[in-house]
């Protein structure tokens, strides 16, 4: 319980944390409030068996609870109200927090997957947590702050009732150690059977073309209920055993109030106490058990609470870059490696490369996948930064650049393009804010996007989720025409015309024709036949640049690079 | 989908396990009933310690009886719980294997696409996540509400003014939890709202990170993002505070039944209506009777959230299924394919209108258009990712609906760009062509179609496991596996869709040797966008807008079809982009 508080104080910031510190204040102020009843009854009964009794003495007692009552309504009323605002806050802040990381964090870093994941983080997890946030506080310390306060007021009474309520109220807590120290010993089986399950079901779900065609029905369903059997087995057996403690400690409650009973009856009897102690001490055993009741039932909750908070705390961990250099206008687009070596995961990628591209050239790199060879032109813009060497722009390190000036620099031209869910002539004013109509359409004409104009709305058309409305081909080009307005000097082609119909790929080169016209380009590139004419070619493997020159050169030396060529013969007039 | 009430779902999905259920609710009526009757023990006592009455002995049998129905309510709850629990695992065990059943049967294109990410998730975590709501809702809330009428009920048969004046909190927390729905449907609304342009905004500038850094938008995408943040929280806020008096109203008099037992017990006893012990007992139920109410209502959240996800089991289970046999109906003759009158559209919108289509056996054909023209379709209605709308597809004779899925597997391969190899070995993802294949015969096929070499240079050869450690497969790698493991199929009928595109150069020659090495002796579809690929195909179907506009080889095609024509100059002068021309 105390972790899980910790884990969440820990989650919540300074002004967060003393929202919730109030509302703890202001739920003890209420369990204080509530346990006037016990006062109240005893008032009563004293009255009653004194023969003192009135109405007079009843409105007393009524009194005693409903003035603590309206107490405590104001209270209710501020702790609610604090603790959603603190909840909801937090996970507001939490997710600003993680928003404003990401714009530290090296570009590298993000694909597809990091990107969905930290997706499903800062909308899904938070949304969970942030419904959770607002009443786990609450949940987790009432129980234990009225059972507290209980004993108090019965202390107050006969401290031997009190001493018996307190004896009682440690065997209870006792037991959630033992059961917490259970389910500990559980967790690693569990665990188990969770992946045996998740991966399982994952493979399945992704095979199931293959799980179709190839037959595999009975046997692959086979594994995954073998693990689905398995899982239910662990964990039937995990609350089997844990069942019995649990209602052994429900039961111990119940034992604490016949013992209190016990207690109760006997100093009645002896004559120690009256009878309006003695029945309030009963009517006391009720309370509290009612009280202790209310303990320990958010296990569930603090699973939730430690998954979305670790989850979290993990994407604030990715490290982050400074970014905060010079802002810098560059008066050439001259690039150059100086013994860089770059590596990922303890794994090298780029090892000792010195290179340098002049102004204005066209440069490609050319070899095997997993070479290396998009890393270099990632660490050409500061997608990550490199551990030894340096890497100059303009003469000048790119890590003293800031960021946006140094982007300016950079275009880049990927096959995977992403598009914002809004208009396509809001998109293109991302690259250029103040970009006329005509900027725009000339912009649209060298891109050849003349399929804009037969769209309903035209350039107004708004781009739909995932682009459904629109071709991969006429997205690629729309964020062509988005790069021409943007201007940068320098152009990257990622293996940007790979895999394209023939009806698109002769409009997309004749795009990124104008695109690259007067610029400093440098391709990652296998089928253009302008990689033949680029001013050099660096053949890149493991890392290192193992060949550089021109195509004639490059065709005379026995190398990757005549290989390389040699077989792309064979495969593009390959018939089937 | 016929809407269902959540018991019933439960109770379908909990199959043999139901008795279980009922078994458990049995046990619970007996375990509240042991909580109640203690009561009328204690209240025993309290008589006796009214009359004064000071010998010890005289109060220990109520005790003993107050322990013994204690324990018997502990024993009734561990079997009331285990029982339920034992059947939610079942439940849920039961749940998953429908739904992957029925993934297994429903038409392959519809599960295709899905998303799944979000199906492992429901079927995974999501499934889970109901276990507390199945094994604890049904003793629990049984039992609470069991508790609240049994104690209810014992109040009134004491006193019958007592028992309805218990009442009066409850209903005042009744009435001011239902001023709470004044203006519920607006900041409702507003929530969902500024939820989901949270959620959207998150989206954006998460997914679309990259160009917010290349276009130096950083700042202004941030900005954006932390408003949607700010509204989406401020909005739930805003929501509290106003139905906040209602609410604290609500939470602070309902369970305080003694509010009203208290004065109302004195004011009668001061009247002489009601004799001191009643009294006192009634104070003494009246301090549990709303919390296992207020707990019940708890639970009404959970239900609702299980609710959510056992509709979207509901939803998968319900996915279309192929109409098929349990047995074939006959066997193929030969692997000539036929298409008859097949019409097809995704959702509303027909893509395919009546083609008509023989392909011999044995012969190779393309299917060739412009993007969007349906070929890919027609290609995969014959891979049976779909039954067609209208119209019939034979194999060497017999309709495919008259096969088992089981027979017509046998009969086709279909390799496309994207195999999936599984979380084992490649000796075992390779022998799933075949189960029946030794070791020597997968290596003979590895070596066929050459990838023995490549395999054979990996750290664990044919042991390495394929998966998320093995992820370091290139495409191209993964991509040559999956071809030999359909060659070890060894079917009559092969279908390749784009089957050499996204692979890596150095991989793309290598795969296409072993691609003429799988549809030796074979009828062969083929989809390529290359159309130098397929010049010397039997037969070239040229489809356009969802017919099929022209047929014939390469050269008859150039001299009749314009659109041919154009299609194979646009390829011509791409090619000649091509390194080696």
């Amino acid at each position: 319980m105390i972790k899980m508080l910790k884990m969440f104080f820990g989650f919540c910031n300074k002004k967060r944390k003393r929202q919730f510190y109030l509302a703890i204040v202001l739920t003890i102020i209420m369990g204080i409030c509530e346990a006037t009843k016990l006062p109240a009854i005893w008032y009563l009964f004293k009255n009653i068996f004194e023969g003192t009794f009135s109405l007079t003495v009843v409105l007393h007692s009524f009194l005693i609870m409903l003035i603590p009552l309206m107490i405590s309504m104001v209270c209710r009323y501020a702790s609610t109200m604090l603790q959603c605002d603190g909840g909801y806050g937090s996970t507001c802040e939490k997710r600003i927090e993680i928003a404003e990381h990401l714009r530290y964090v090296p570009m590298g870093y993000f694909n597809n997957n990091s990107l969905g994941y930290i997706t499903s983080v800062t909308t899904n997890s938070m949304e969970q947590l942030s419904d959770i946030a607002t009443r786990v506080v609450m949940l987790v310390t009432t129980g234990l702050i009225n059972t507290i306060i209980v004993v108090i007021v019965l202390f107050f009474f006969d401290y031997r009732i009190g001493l018996v309520a307190l004896g009682g109220v440690l065997i209870f807590m006792a037991f959630n150690t033992i059961i917490k120290s259970m389910g500990k010993k559980f967790a690693p089986k569990k665990e188990k059977a969770d992946l045996g399950i998740l991966s399982n079901t994952l493979d399945y779900v992704l095979g199931i073309s293959e799980v179709k065609s190839y037959n595999l029905y009975g046997k692959y369903s086979k594994r995954l209920d073998d693990a689905n059997e398995y899982g239910r087995k662990v964990y039937q057996k995990v609350e089997l055993s844990m069942i019995p403690v649990q209602t052994i400690q429900t039961y111990i409650t119940r034992l604490i109030g016949v013992a209190m009973t016990i207690v109760a009856i006997l100093l009645c009897i002896k004559g120690e106490n009256d009878l309006a102690t003695t029945m309030t001490v009963i009517i006391g055993s009720y309370v509290i058990y009612a009280s202790l009741d209310a303990m320990g039932t958010f296990n569930a909750l603090s699973k939730i609470v430690e998954r979305c908070v670790t989850r979290a705390n993990e994407i604030l961990a990715i490290p982050t870059m400074n970014i905060s250099g010079e802002q810098y206008k560059t008066k050439s687009s001259d690039i150059e490696f100086k013994n860089v070596s770059f590596s990922y995961d303890k794994k090298t990628i780029i090892d000792n490369v010195s290179l340098k591209i002049k102004s204005n050239s066209k440069v490609a790199f050319v070899g095997p996948s997993g070479s290396g060879k998009t890393t270099i032109c990632h660490l050409m813009a500061r997608f990550w930064d490199v551990q030894k060497g340096s890497v100059l722009l303009d003469g000048k390190d790119v890590k003293d650049y800031n960021i946006d000036s140094l982007m300016e620099n950079f275009t880049f031209v990927f096959q995977n393009v992403y598009l914002f869910n809004d208009s396509i002539v809001n998109n293109l004013r991302m690259a250029k804010e103040n970009a006329s109509e005509e900027e725009i359409n000339n912009a649209l004409k060298l891109a050849c996007c003349d399929f804009v104009y037969d769209l309903p709305k035209g350039v107004n058309t708004i781009i739909g989720e995932g682009g459904s409305t629109l071709s991969g081909g006429e997205l690629q080009r729309l964020s062509i025409a988005r790069a021409i307005l943007k201007d940068s000097k320098i152009v990257i082609l990622d293996e940007a015309t790979a895999n394209v119909d023939p009806e698109n790929e002769e409009k997309l080169m004749e795009a990124i024709d104008h695109l690259t016209k007067n610029k400093t380009v440098i391709m990652i590139a296998h089928r253009l036949k302008t990689v033949r004419d680029c001013d050099n070619i660096f053949v890149i493997d493991e890392g290192k640049i193992v060949q550089s020159g021109k195509h004639d050169k490059l065709m005379e030396e026995d190398g990757i690079y005549k290989r390389f060529v040699l077989d792309r013969k064979d495969a593009v007039s390959w018939k089937i | 989908m016929k809407k269902r009430g959540f018991l019933s779902i439960l109770l379908d999905y909990a199959g043999d396990k139901k008795k279980y259920y009922t078994v458990s609710i049995t046990a619970a009526i007996i375990s509240v009933a042991a909580g109640i009757i203690p009561f009328y023990f204690i209240a025993d006592i309290i008589t006796k310690l009214i009359d004064h009455n000071e010998v010890f002995n005289d109060y220990v049998f109520d005790i003993i009886m107050i322990l013994v129905l204690f324990l018997i309510k502990g024993l009734f709850h561990v079997l009331s719980t285990s029982l339920s629990h034992i059947a939610a695992f079942q439940t849920i065990k039961g749940v998953r294997k429908r739904a992957t059943d029925s993934l297994a049967l429903a038409s392959l294109g519809d599960v295709k696409s899905e998303n799944s990410g979000s199906l492992k998730n429901t079927l995974c975590e999501r499934i889970d996540s109901t276990e507390t709501t199945l094994a604890h809702i049904i003793p629990e809330v049984s039992s609470s509400v069991l508790c609240f009428l049994g104690t209810f009920v014992y109040l009134m048969i004491l006193d019958w003014r007592m028992g309805l004046f218990s009442l009066i909190p409850v209903v005042i927390g009744v009435i001011s939890y239902g001023t709470m729905t004044i203006g519920y449907e607006k900041y409702y609304k507003d929530c969902i709202e500024k939820t989901k342009v949270l959620n959207d905004t998150a989206v954006e500038y998460i997914n679309g990170i990259e160009v917010i850094k290349a276009f130096g938008k950083s700042e202004s995408s941030y900005e954006k993002f932390e408003k949607a943040a700010k509204e989406g929280a401020s909005c739930y806020v805003n929501w509290m505070r106003n139905c906040n008096i209602s609410f604290t109203a609500a939470m602070s008099v309902a369970p305080y039944t003694l509010l009203a037992i208290l004065p109302l017990g004195g004011i009668l006893f001061f009247n002489n209506l009601i004799p001191l012990n009643t009294f006192v007992i009634c104070v003494l139920m009246s301090i549990g009777l709303i919390s296992p109410l207020i707990n019940a209502m708890g639970h009404a959240d959970d239900i609702s959230k299980a609710q959510v996800i056992f509709k979207e089991i509901d939803r998968i289970v319900s996915i279309k299924r192929l109409s098929r046999p349990t047995v074939s109906k006959a066997q193929p003759k030969d692997s000539s394919i036929s298409i008859k009158d097949v019409s097809f559209g995704y959702k509303d919108e027909e893509v395919l209108h009546d083609i008509n289509l023989d392909i011999k056996a044995n012969s190779q054909v393309a299917f060739v258009g412009p993007s969007g023209a349906g070929k890919s379709t027609i290609a995969k209605l014959i891979a049976s990712l779909w039954d067609p709308n209208k119209g019939d597809i034979y194999i060497g004779g017999v309709n495919i609906k008259d096969l088992t899925l089981e027979d017509y597997n046998k009969y086709v391969s279909y390799v496309s760009q994207s195999n999936y190899l599984f979380n084992v070995s490649i000796m075992e993802n390779i022998r799933m062509g075949n189960l029946s294949a030794s070791d020597e015969e997968v290596i003979e096929i590895c070596k066929k179609c050459g990838v023995h070499d490549f395999i054979m240079n990996l750290e664990n050869g044919y042991d390495t496991v394929v998966g998320d450690s093995g992820s370091h497969l290139s495409g191209g790698e993964r991509q040559r596996i999956s071809i030999a493991r359909a060659m070890m199929k060894n079917s009559k009928i092969v279908i390749l869709d784009e089957a050499t595109a996204y692979t890596d150069p150095e991989n793309e020659s290598i795969i296409q040797k072993s691609l003429a090495e799988l549809v030796k002796d074979k009828t062969v579809i083929v989809i390529a966008h290359r159309l130098s690929t397929i010049i010397n195909s039997d037969d070239i179907i040229l489809v356009n807008n969802g017919v099929i506009e022209a047929h014939g080889k390469h050269k008859e095609l150039l001299a009749k079809s314009p659109l041919y024509k154009s299609m194979w100059n646009a390829h011509i002068q791409a090619k000649d982009g091509d390194i080696n021309d």
